[in-house]
C-alpha cells in the first residue's frame, strides 16, 4: 500500500484527537472481546485505529463496520493502553457524518421531532391497564418540545443539516 | 418495618423502550422500589438519553446538550437519576462524565441550555437500578420483605454490559470481571443461581450488530443460550436492562422458527419484575408482557410464611 499516495497526515486530529490513540500497538485485545467482531464483515477495532493513525481517509470514510458496534464498551475496559476504543468508534462515526451527510442517523431527526426514537407517552390505554400513570413526556408538551428543538437547532450537526429536521 | 428508616428519593429516568413497549417493567419498578424505601419522582419532560446510535454517533455537541437537558431535570429535583435501561444509564453517565471533567464543554452546554430556563452543574449522579438495589437496599433487606419466593427454581443472570464497562466511568462492582450484584439479588428472592461459561458474554442486542449482520448476531446469541442449556438448570433468565430483556426473548423465538420446534423457551424477566412478584404484586400488572411464556415460573412462586 502506498502510504504517501493515499494517506492524509494528521487525520487523527480531525477524527479522534487524543494522545493515547498513538499508544495502540495493535494487540487486538479490543477485537477478542467484541461481539461485532463475529459479524460479516467483522468489526475489527484495531484496524480502525490503524486507519485513523495512518491517515487512510478514503478507506475510513467507506468503512461501515463502526456502525455494527453494540456499545458494550468491553474494548474500553480491556485496552491495555487506554486508547478508549469505544469512544474512538463514536468519534469515527461523528467524523463520517461530518464528511458524508447521508450517514447522519435518522434517529436524531426522530429525537428532534418528538424527543425520542420510540413513541413514548402515547400508549395510554395499555399503561392504564397496568395501573400506570400518564407519563409527563415532552411529546405531550409542545412548549417544552419547542425549547428543546430551539436548543438543538443551535448545535452544528442540526443547523448544518437543517433541511432534515423541517416539515 | 421495625425501625424508622430514612427514605431515599431518586428521579426515575424511564428511557423509551420501557414506557413505550414494555411498560409492565416500568410498573414493576414503580411498584417495588417504594416498598424498599426508595421514593421515585418523575423526570418530567425528559428526552432520549441520547441513545448511542443517535447524537453520540453524529455530533458530540448535540450529545452533550441532550445529556445536559436530562441531567438538569434530576438537578431541579435535587436528587440522583435511577435508570434501568443499560444504554440510557451508560449514555447519561458518559455525558455527565464528559461535562464534569471539561469546564469548557460544561460552560458551552449551559449557554445552549440557558434560553430553555435550564442549567446543569453535574451535582446529580446517574445510578443503575441494580446498583441501588444491591448497594442501598441490599439483599438482606430484600429477603426480609418477601411475600413470595422463587425457592426451588434455578436462574441465570445477565449482567448489563453498560453497568460493567468501562468500570471507571459506569462501574459499581468490586470487580467488573467477576460481578456479583445481580446474582446476590436473585438469590435474595430464594432462587438458585447457576453460573455458566458464557455468563459475561454480551446479549448482542444493542447497537448495529443485529441490524448490520443479523445472521452472525443470532449465532453469537445462540452460543450463549446453548451454554445455558448445556451447563445450567435455568428455569429463567434475570436481566436488568430493557435491551437484554427484549433481545433475549426475541432471539429465542428466532432460534425456534429456524428449527421448526420450541427448543428454546427460557422465560426472561427484568429483575424488578421478579422482585415485584415476590413482593406480592399482581403478575397482570408487573409481568404482563412477554414473548416467551412465563407460566412455568409464575406458577412456582412459593408463599412466604410471615415471621412470628
Amino acid at each position: 500500500m502506498d502510504l504517501q499516495e493515499g494517506s492524509t497526515k494528521d487525520l487523527w486530529k480531525d477524527v479522534f484527537n487524543t494522545g493515547s490513540l498513538h499508544y495502540c500497538f495493535n494487540c487486538s485485545t479490543c477485537v477478542s472481546g467484541c461481539p461485532a467482531s463475529h459479524g460479516d464483515p467483522p468489526l475489527l477495532v484495531r484496524n480502525l485505529a490503524r486507519k485513523v493513525i495512518l491517515g487512510l481517509e478514503e478507506e475510513l470514510l467507506e468503512d461501515d463496520t463502526p456502525w455494527a458496534c453494540v456499545s458494550c464498551s468491553r474494548c474500553d475496559e480491556m485496552c491495555p493502553m487506554n486508547v478508549m476504543p469505544f469512544e474512538m468508534i463514536l468519534a469515527i462515526r461523528q467524523w463520517q457524518c461530518r464528511n458524508d451527510e447521508t450517514l447522519v442517523p435518522s434517529a436524531i431527526v426522530e429525537i428532534y421531532k418528538r424527543g425520542f426514537t420510540q413513541a413514548v407517552g402515547v400508549n395510554t390505554e395499555l399503561r392504564e391497564s397496568l395501573g400506570l400513570p400518564q407519563l409527563h413526556t415532552i411529546t405531550n408538551n409542545p412548549e417544552q418540545l419547542e425549547l428543546f428543538r430551539e436548543m438543538l437547532m443551535k448545535t452544528q450537526i442540526v443547523s448544518d443539516n437543517d433541511y432534515m429536521f423541517k416539515g | 418495618m421495625k425501625k424508622e428508616e430514612k427514605e431515599m428519593q431518586l428521579c426515575f429516568f424511564p428511557g423509551c423502550n420501557t414506557p413505550a413497549i414494555r411498560p409492565d417493567v416500568e410498573r414493576a419498578i414503580r411498584a417495588s422500589m417504594p416498598v424498599l424505601g426508595i421514593d421515585l419522582v418523575d423526570a418530567d419532560n425528559y428526552v432520549c438519553c441520547p441513545a448511542f446510535g443517535s447524537f453520540p454517533s453524529a455530533d458530540e455537541e448535540a450529545w452533550m446538550a441532550t445529556s445536559g437537558w436530562n441531567l438538569s431535570i434530576a438537578e431541579q429535583k435535587e436528587c440522583d437519576f435511577v435508570v434501568q435501561c443499560g444504554s440510557c444509564y451508560s449514555s447519561l453517565r458518559m455525558g455527565r462524565d464528559h461535562l464534569v471533567h471539561d469546564a469548557e464543554k460544561m460552560a458551552h452546554v449551559n449557554e445552549l441550555l440557558e434560553p430553555t430556563g435550564r442549567q446543569v452543574t453535574g451535582k446529580s449522579k446517574v445510578r443503575h437500578v441494580s446498583e441501588v438495589l444491591f448497594r442501598e437496599v441490599g439483599p438482606e433487606k430484600i429477603a426480609s420483605q418477601l411475600k413470595k419466593s422463587l425457592q426451588g427454581l434455578h436462574g441465570v443472570v445477565q449482567y448489563p454490559c453498560h453497568t460493567l464497562f468501562p468500570s471507571e466511568v459506569v462501574g459499581f462492582e468490586e470487580s467488573p470481571r467477576a460481578p456479583q450484584g445481580l446474582r446476590l439479588l436473585v438469590e435474595a428472592l430464594g432462587a438458585t443461581v447457576d453460573g455458566y461459561s458464557r455468563e459475561l458474554d454480551c446479549c448482542g442486542g444493542a447497537g448495529g450488530f443485529m441490524k448490520s449482520t443479523p445472521e452472525q448476531a443470532i449465532e453469537f446469541a445462540r452460543a450463549k443460550f446453548d451454554a445455558i442449556l448445556a451447563e445450567t438448570k435455568a428455569d429463567f433468565i434475570a436481566v436488568s436492562c430493557i435491551t437484554c430483556l427484549m433481545h433475549m426473548e426475541k432471539v429465542q423465538n428466532t432460534f425456534n422458527q429456524q428449527l421448526g420446534e420450541e427448543q428454546y423457551k427460557i422465560p426472561v424477566f427484568d429483575y424488578n419484575q421478579l422482585l415485584a412478584l415476590c413482593l406480592g404484586f399482581d403478575p397482570k400488572e408487573v409481568s404482563a408482557i412477554c414473548n416467551v411464556p412465563r407460566d412455568p415460573v409464575l406458577s412456582h412462586l412459593v408463599p412466604v410464611k410471615p415471621k412470628a
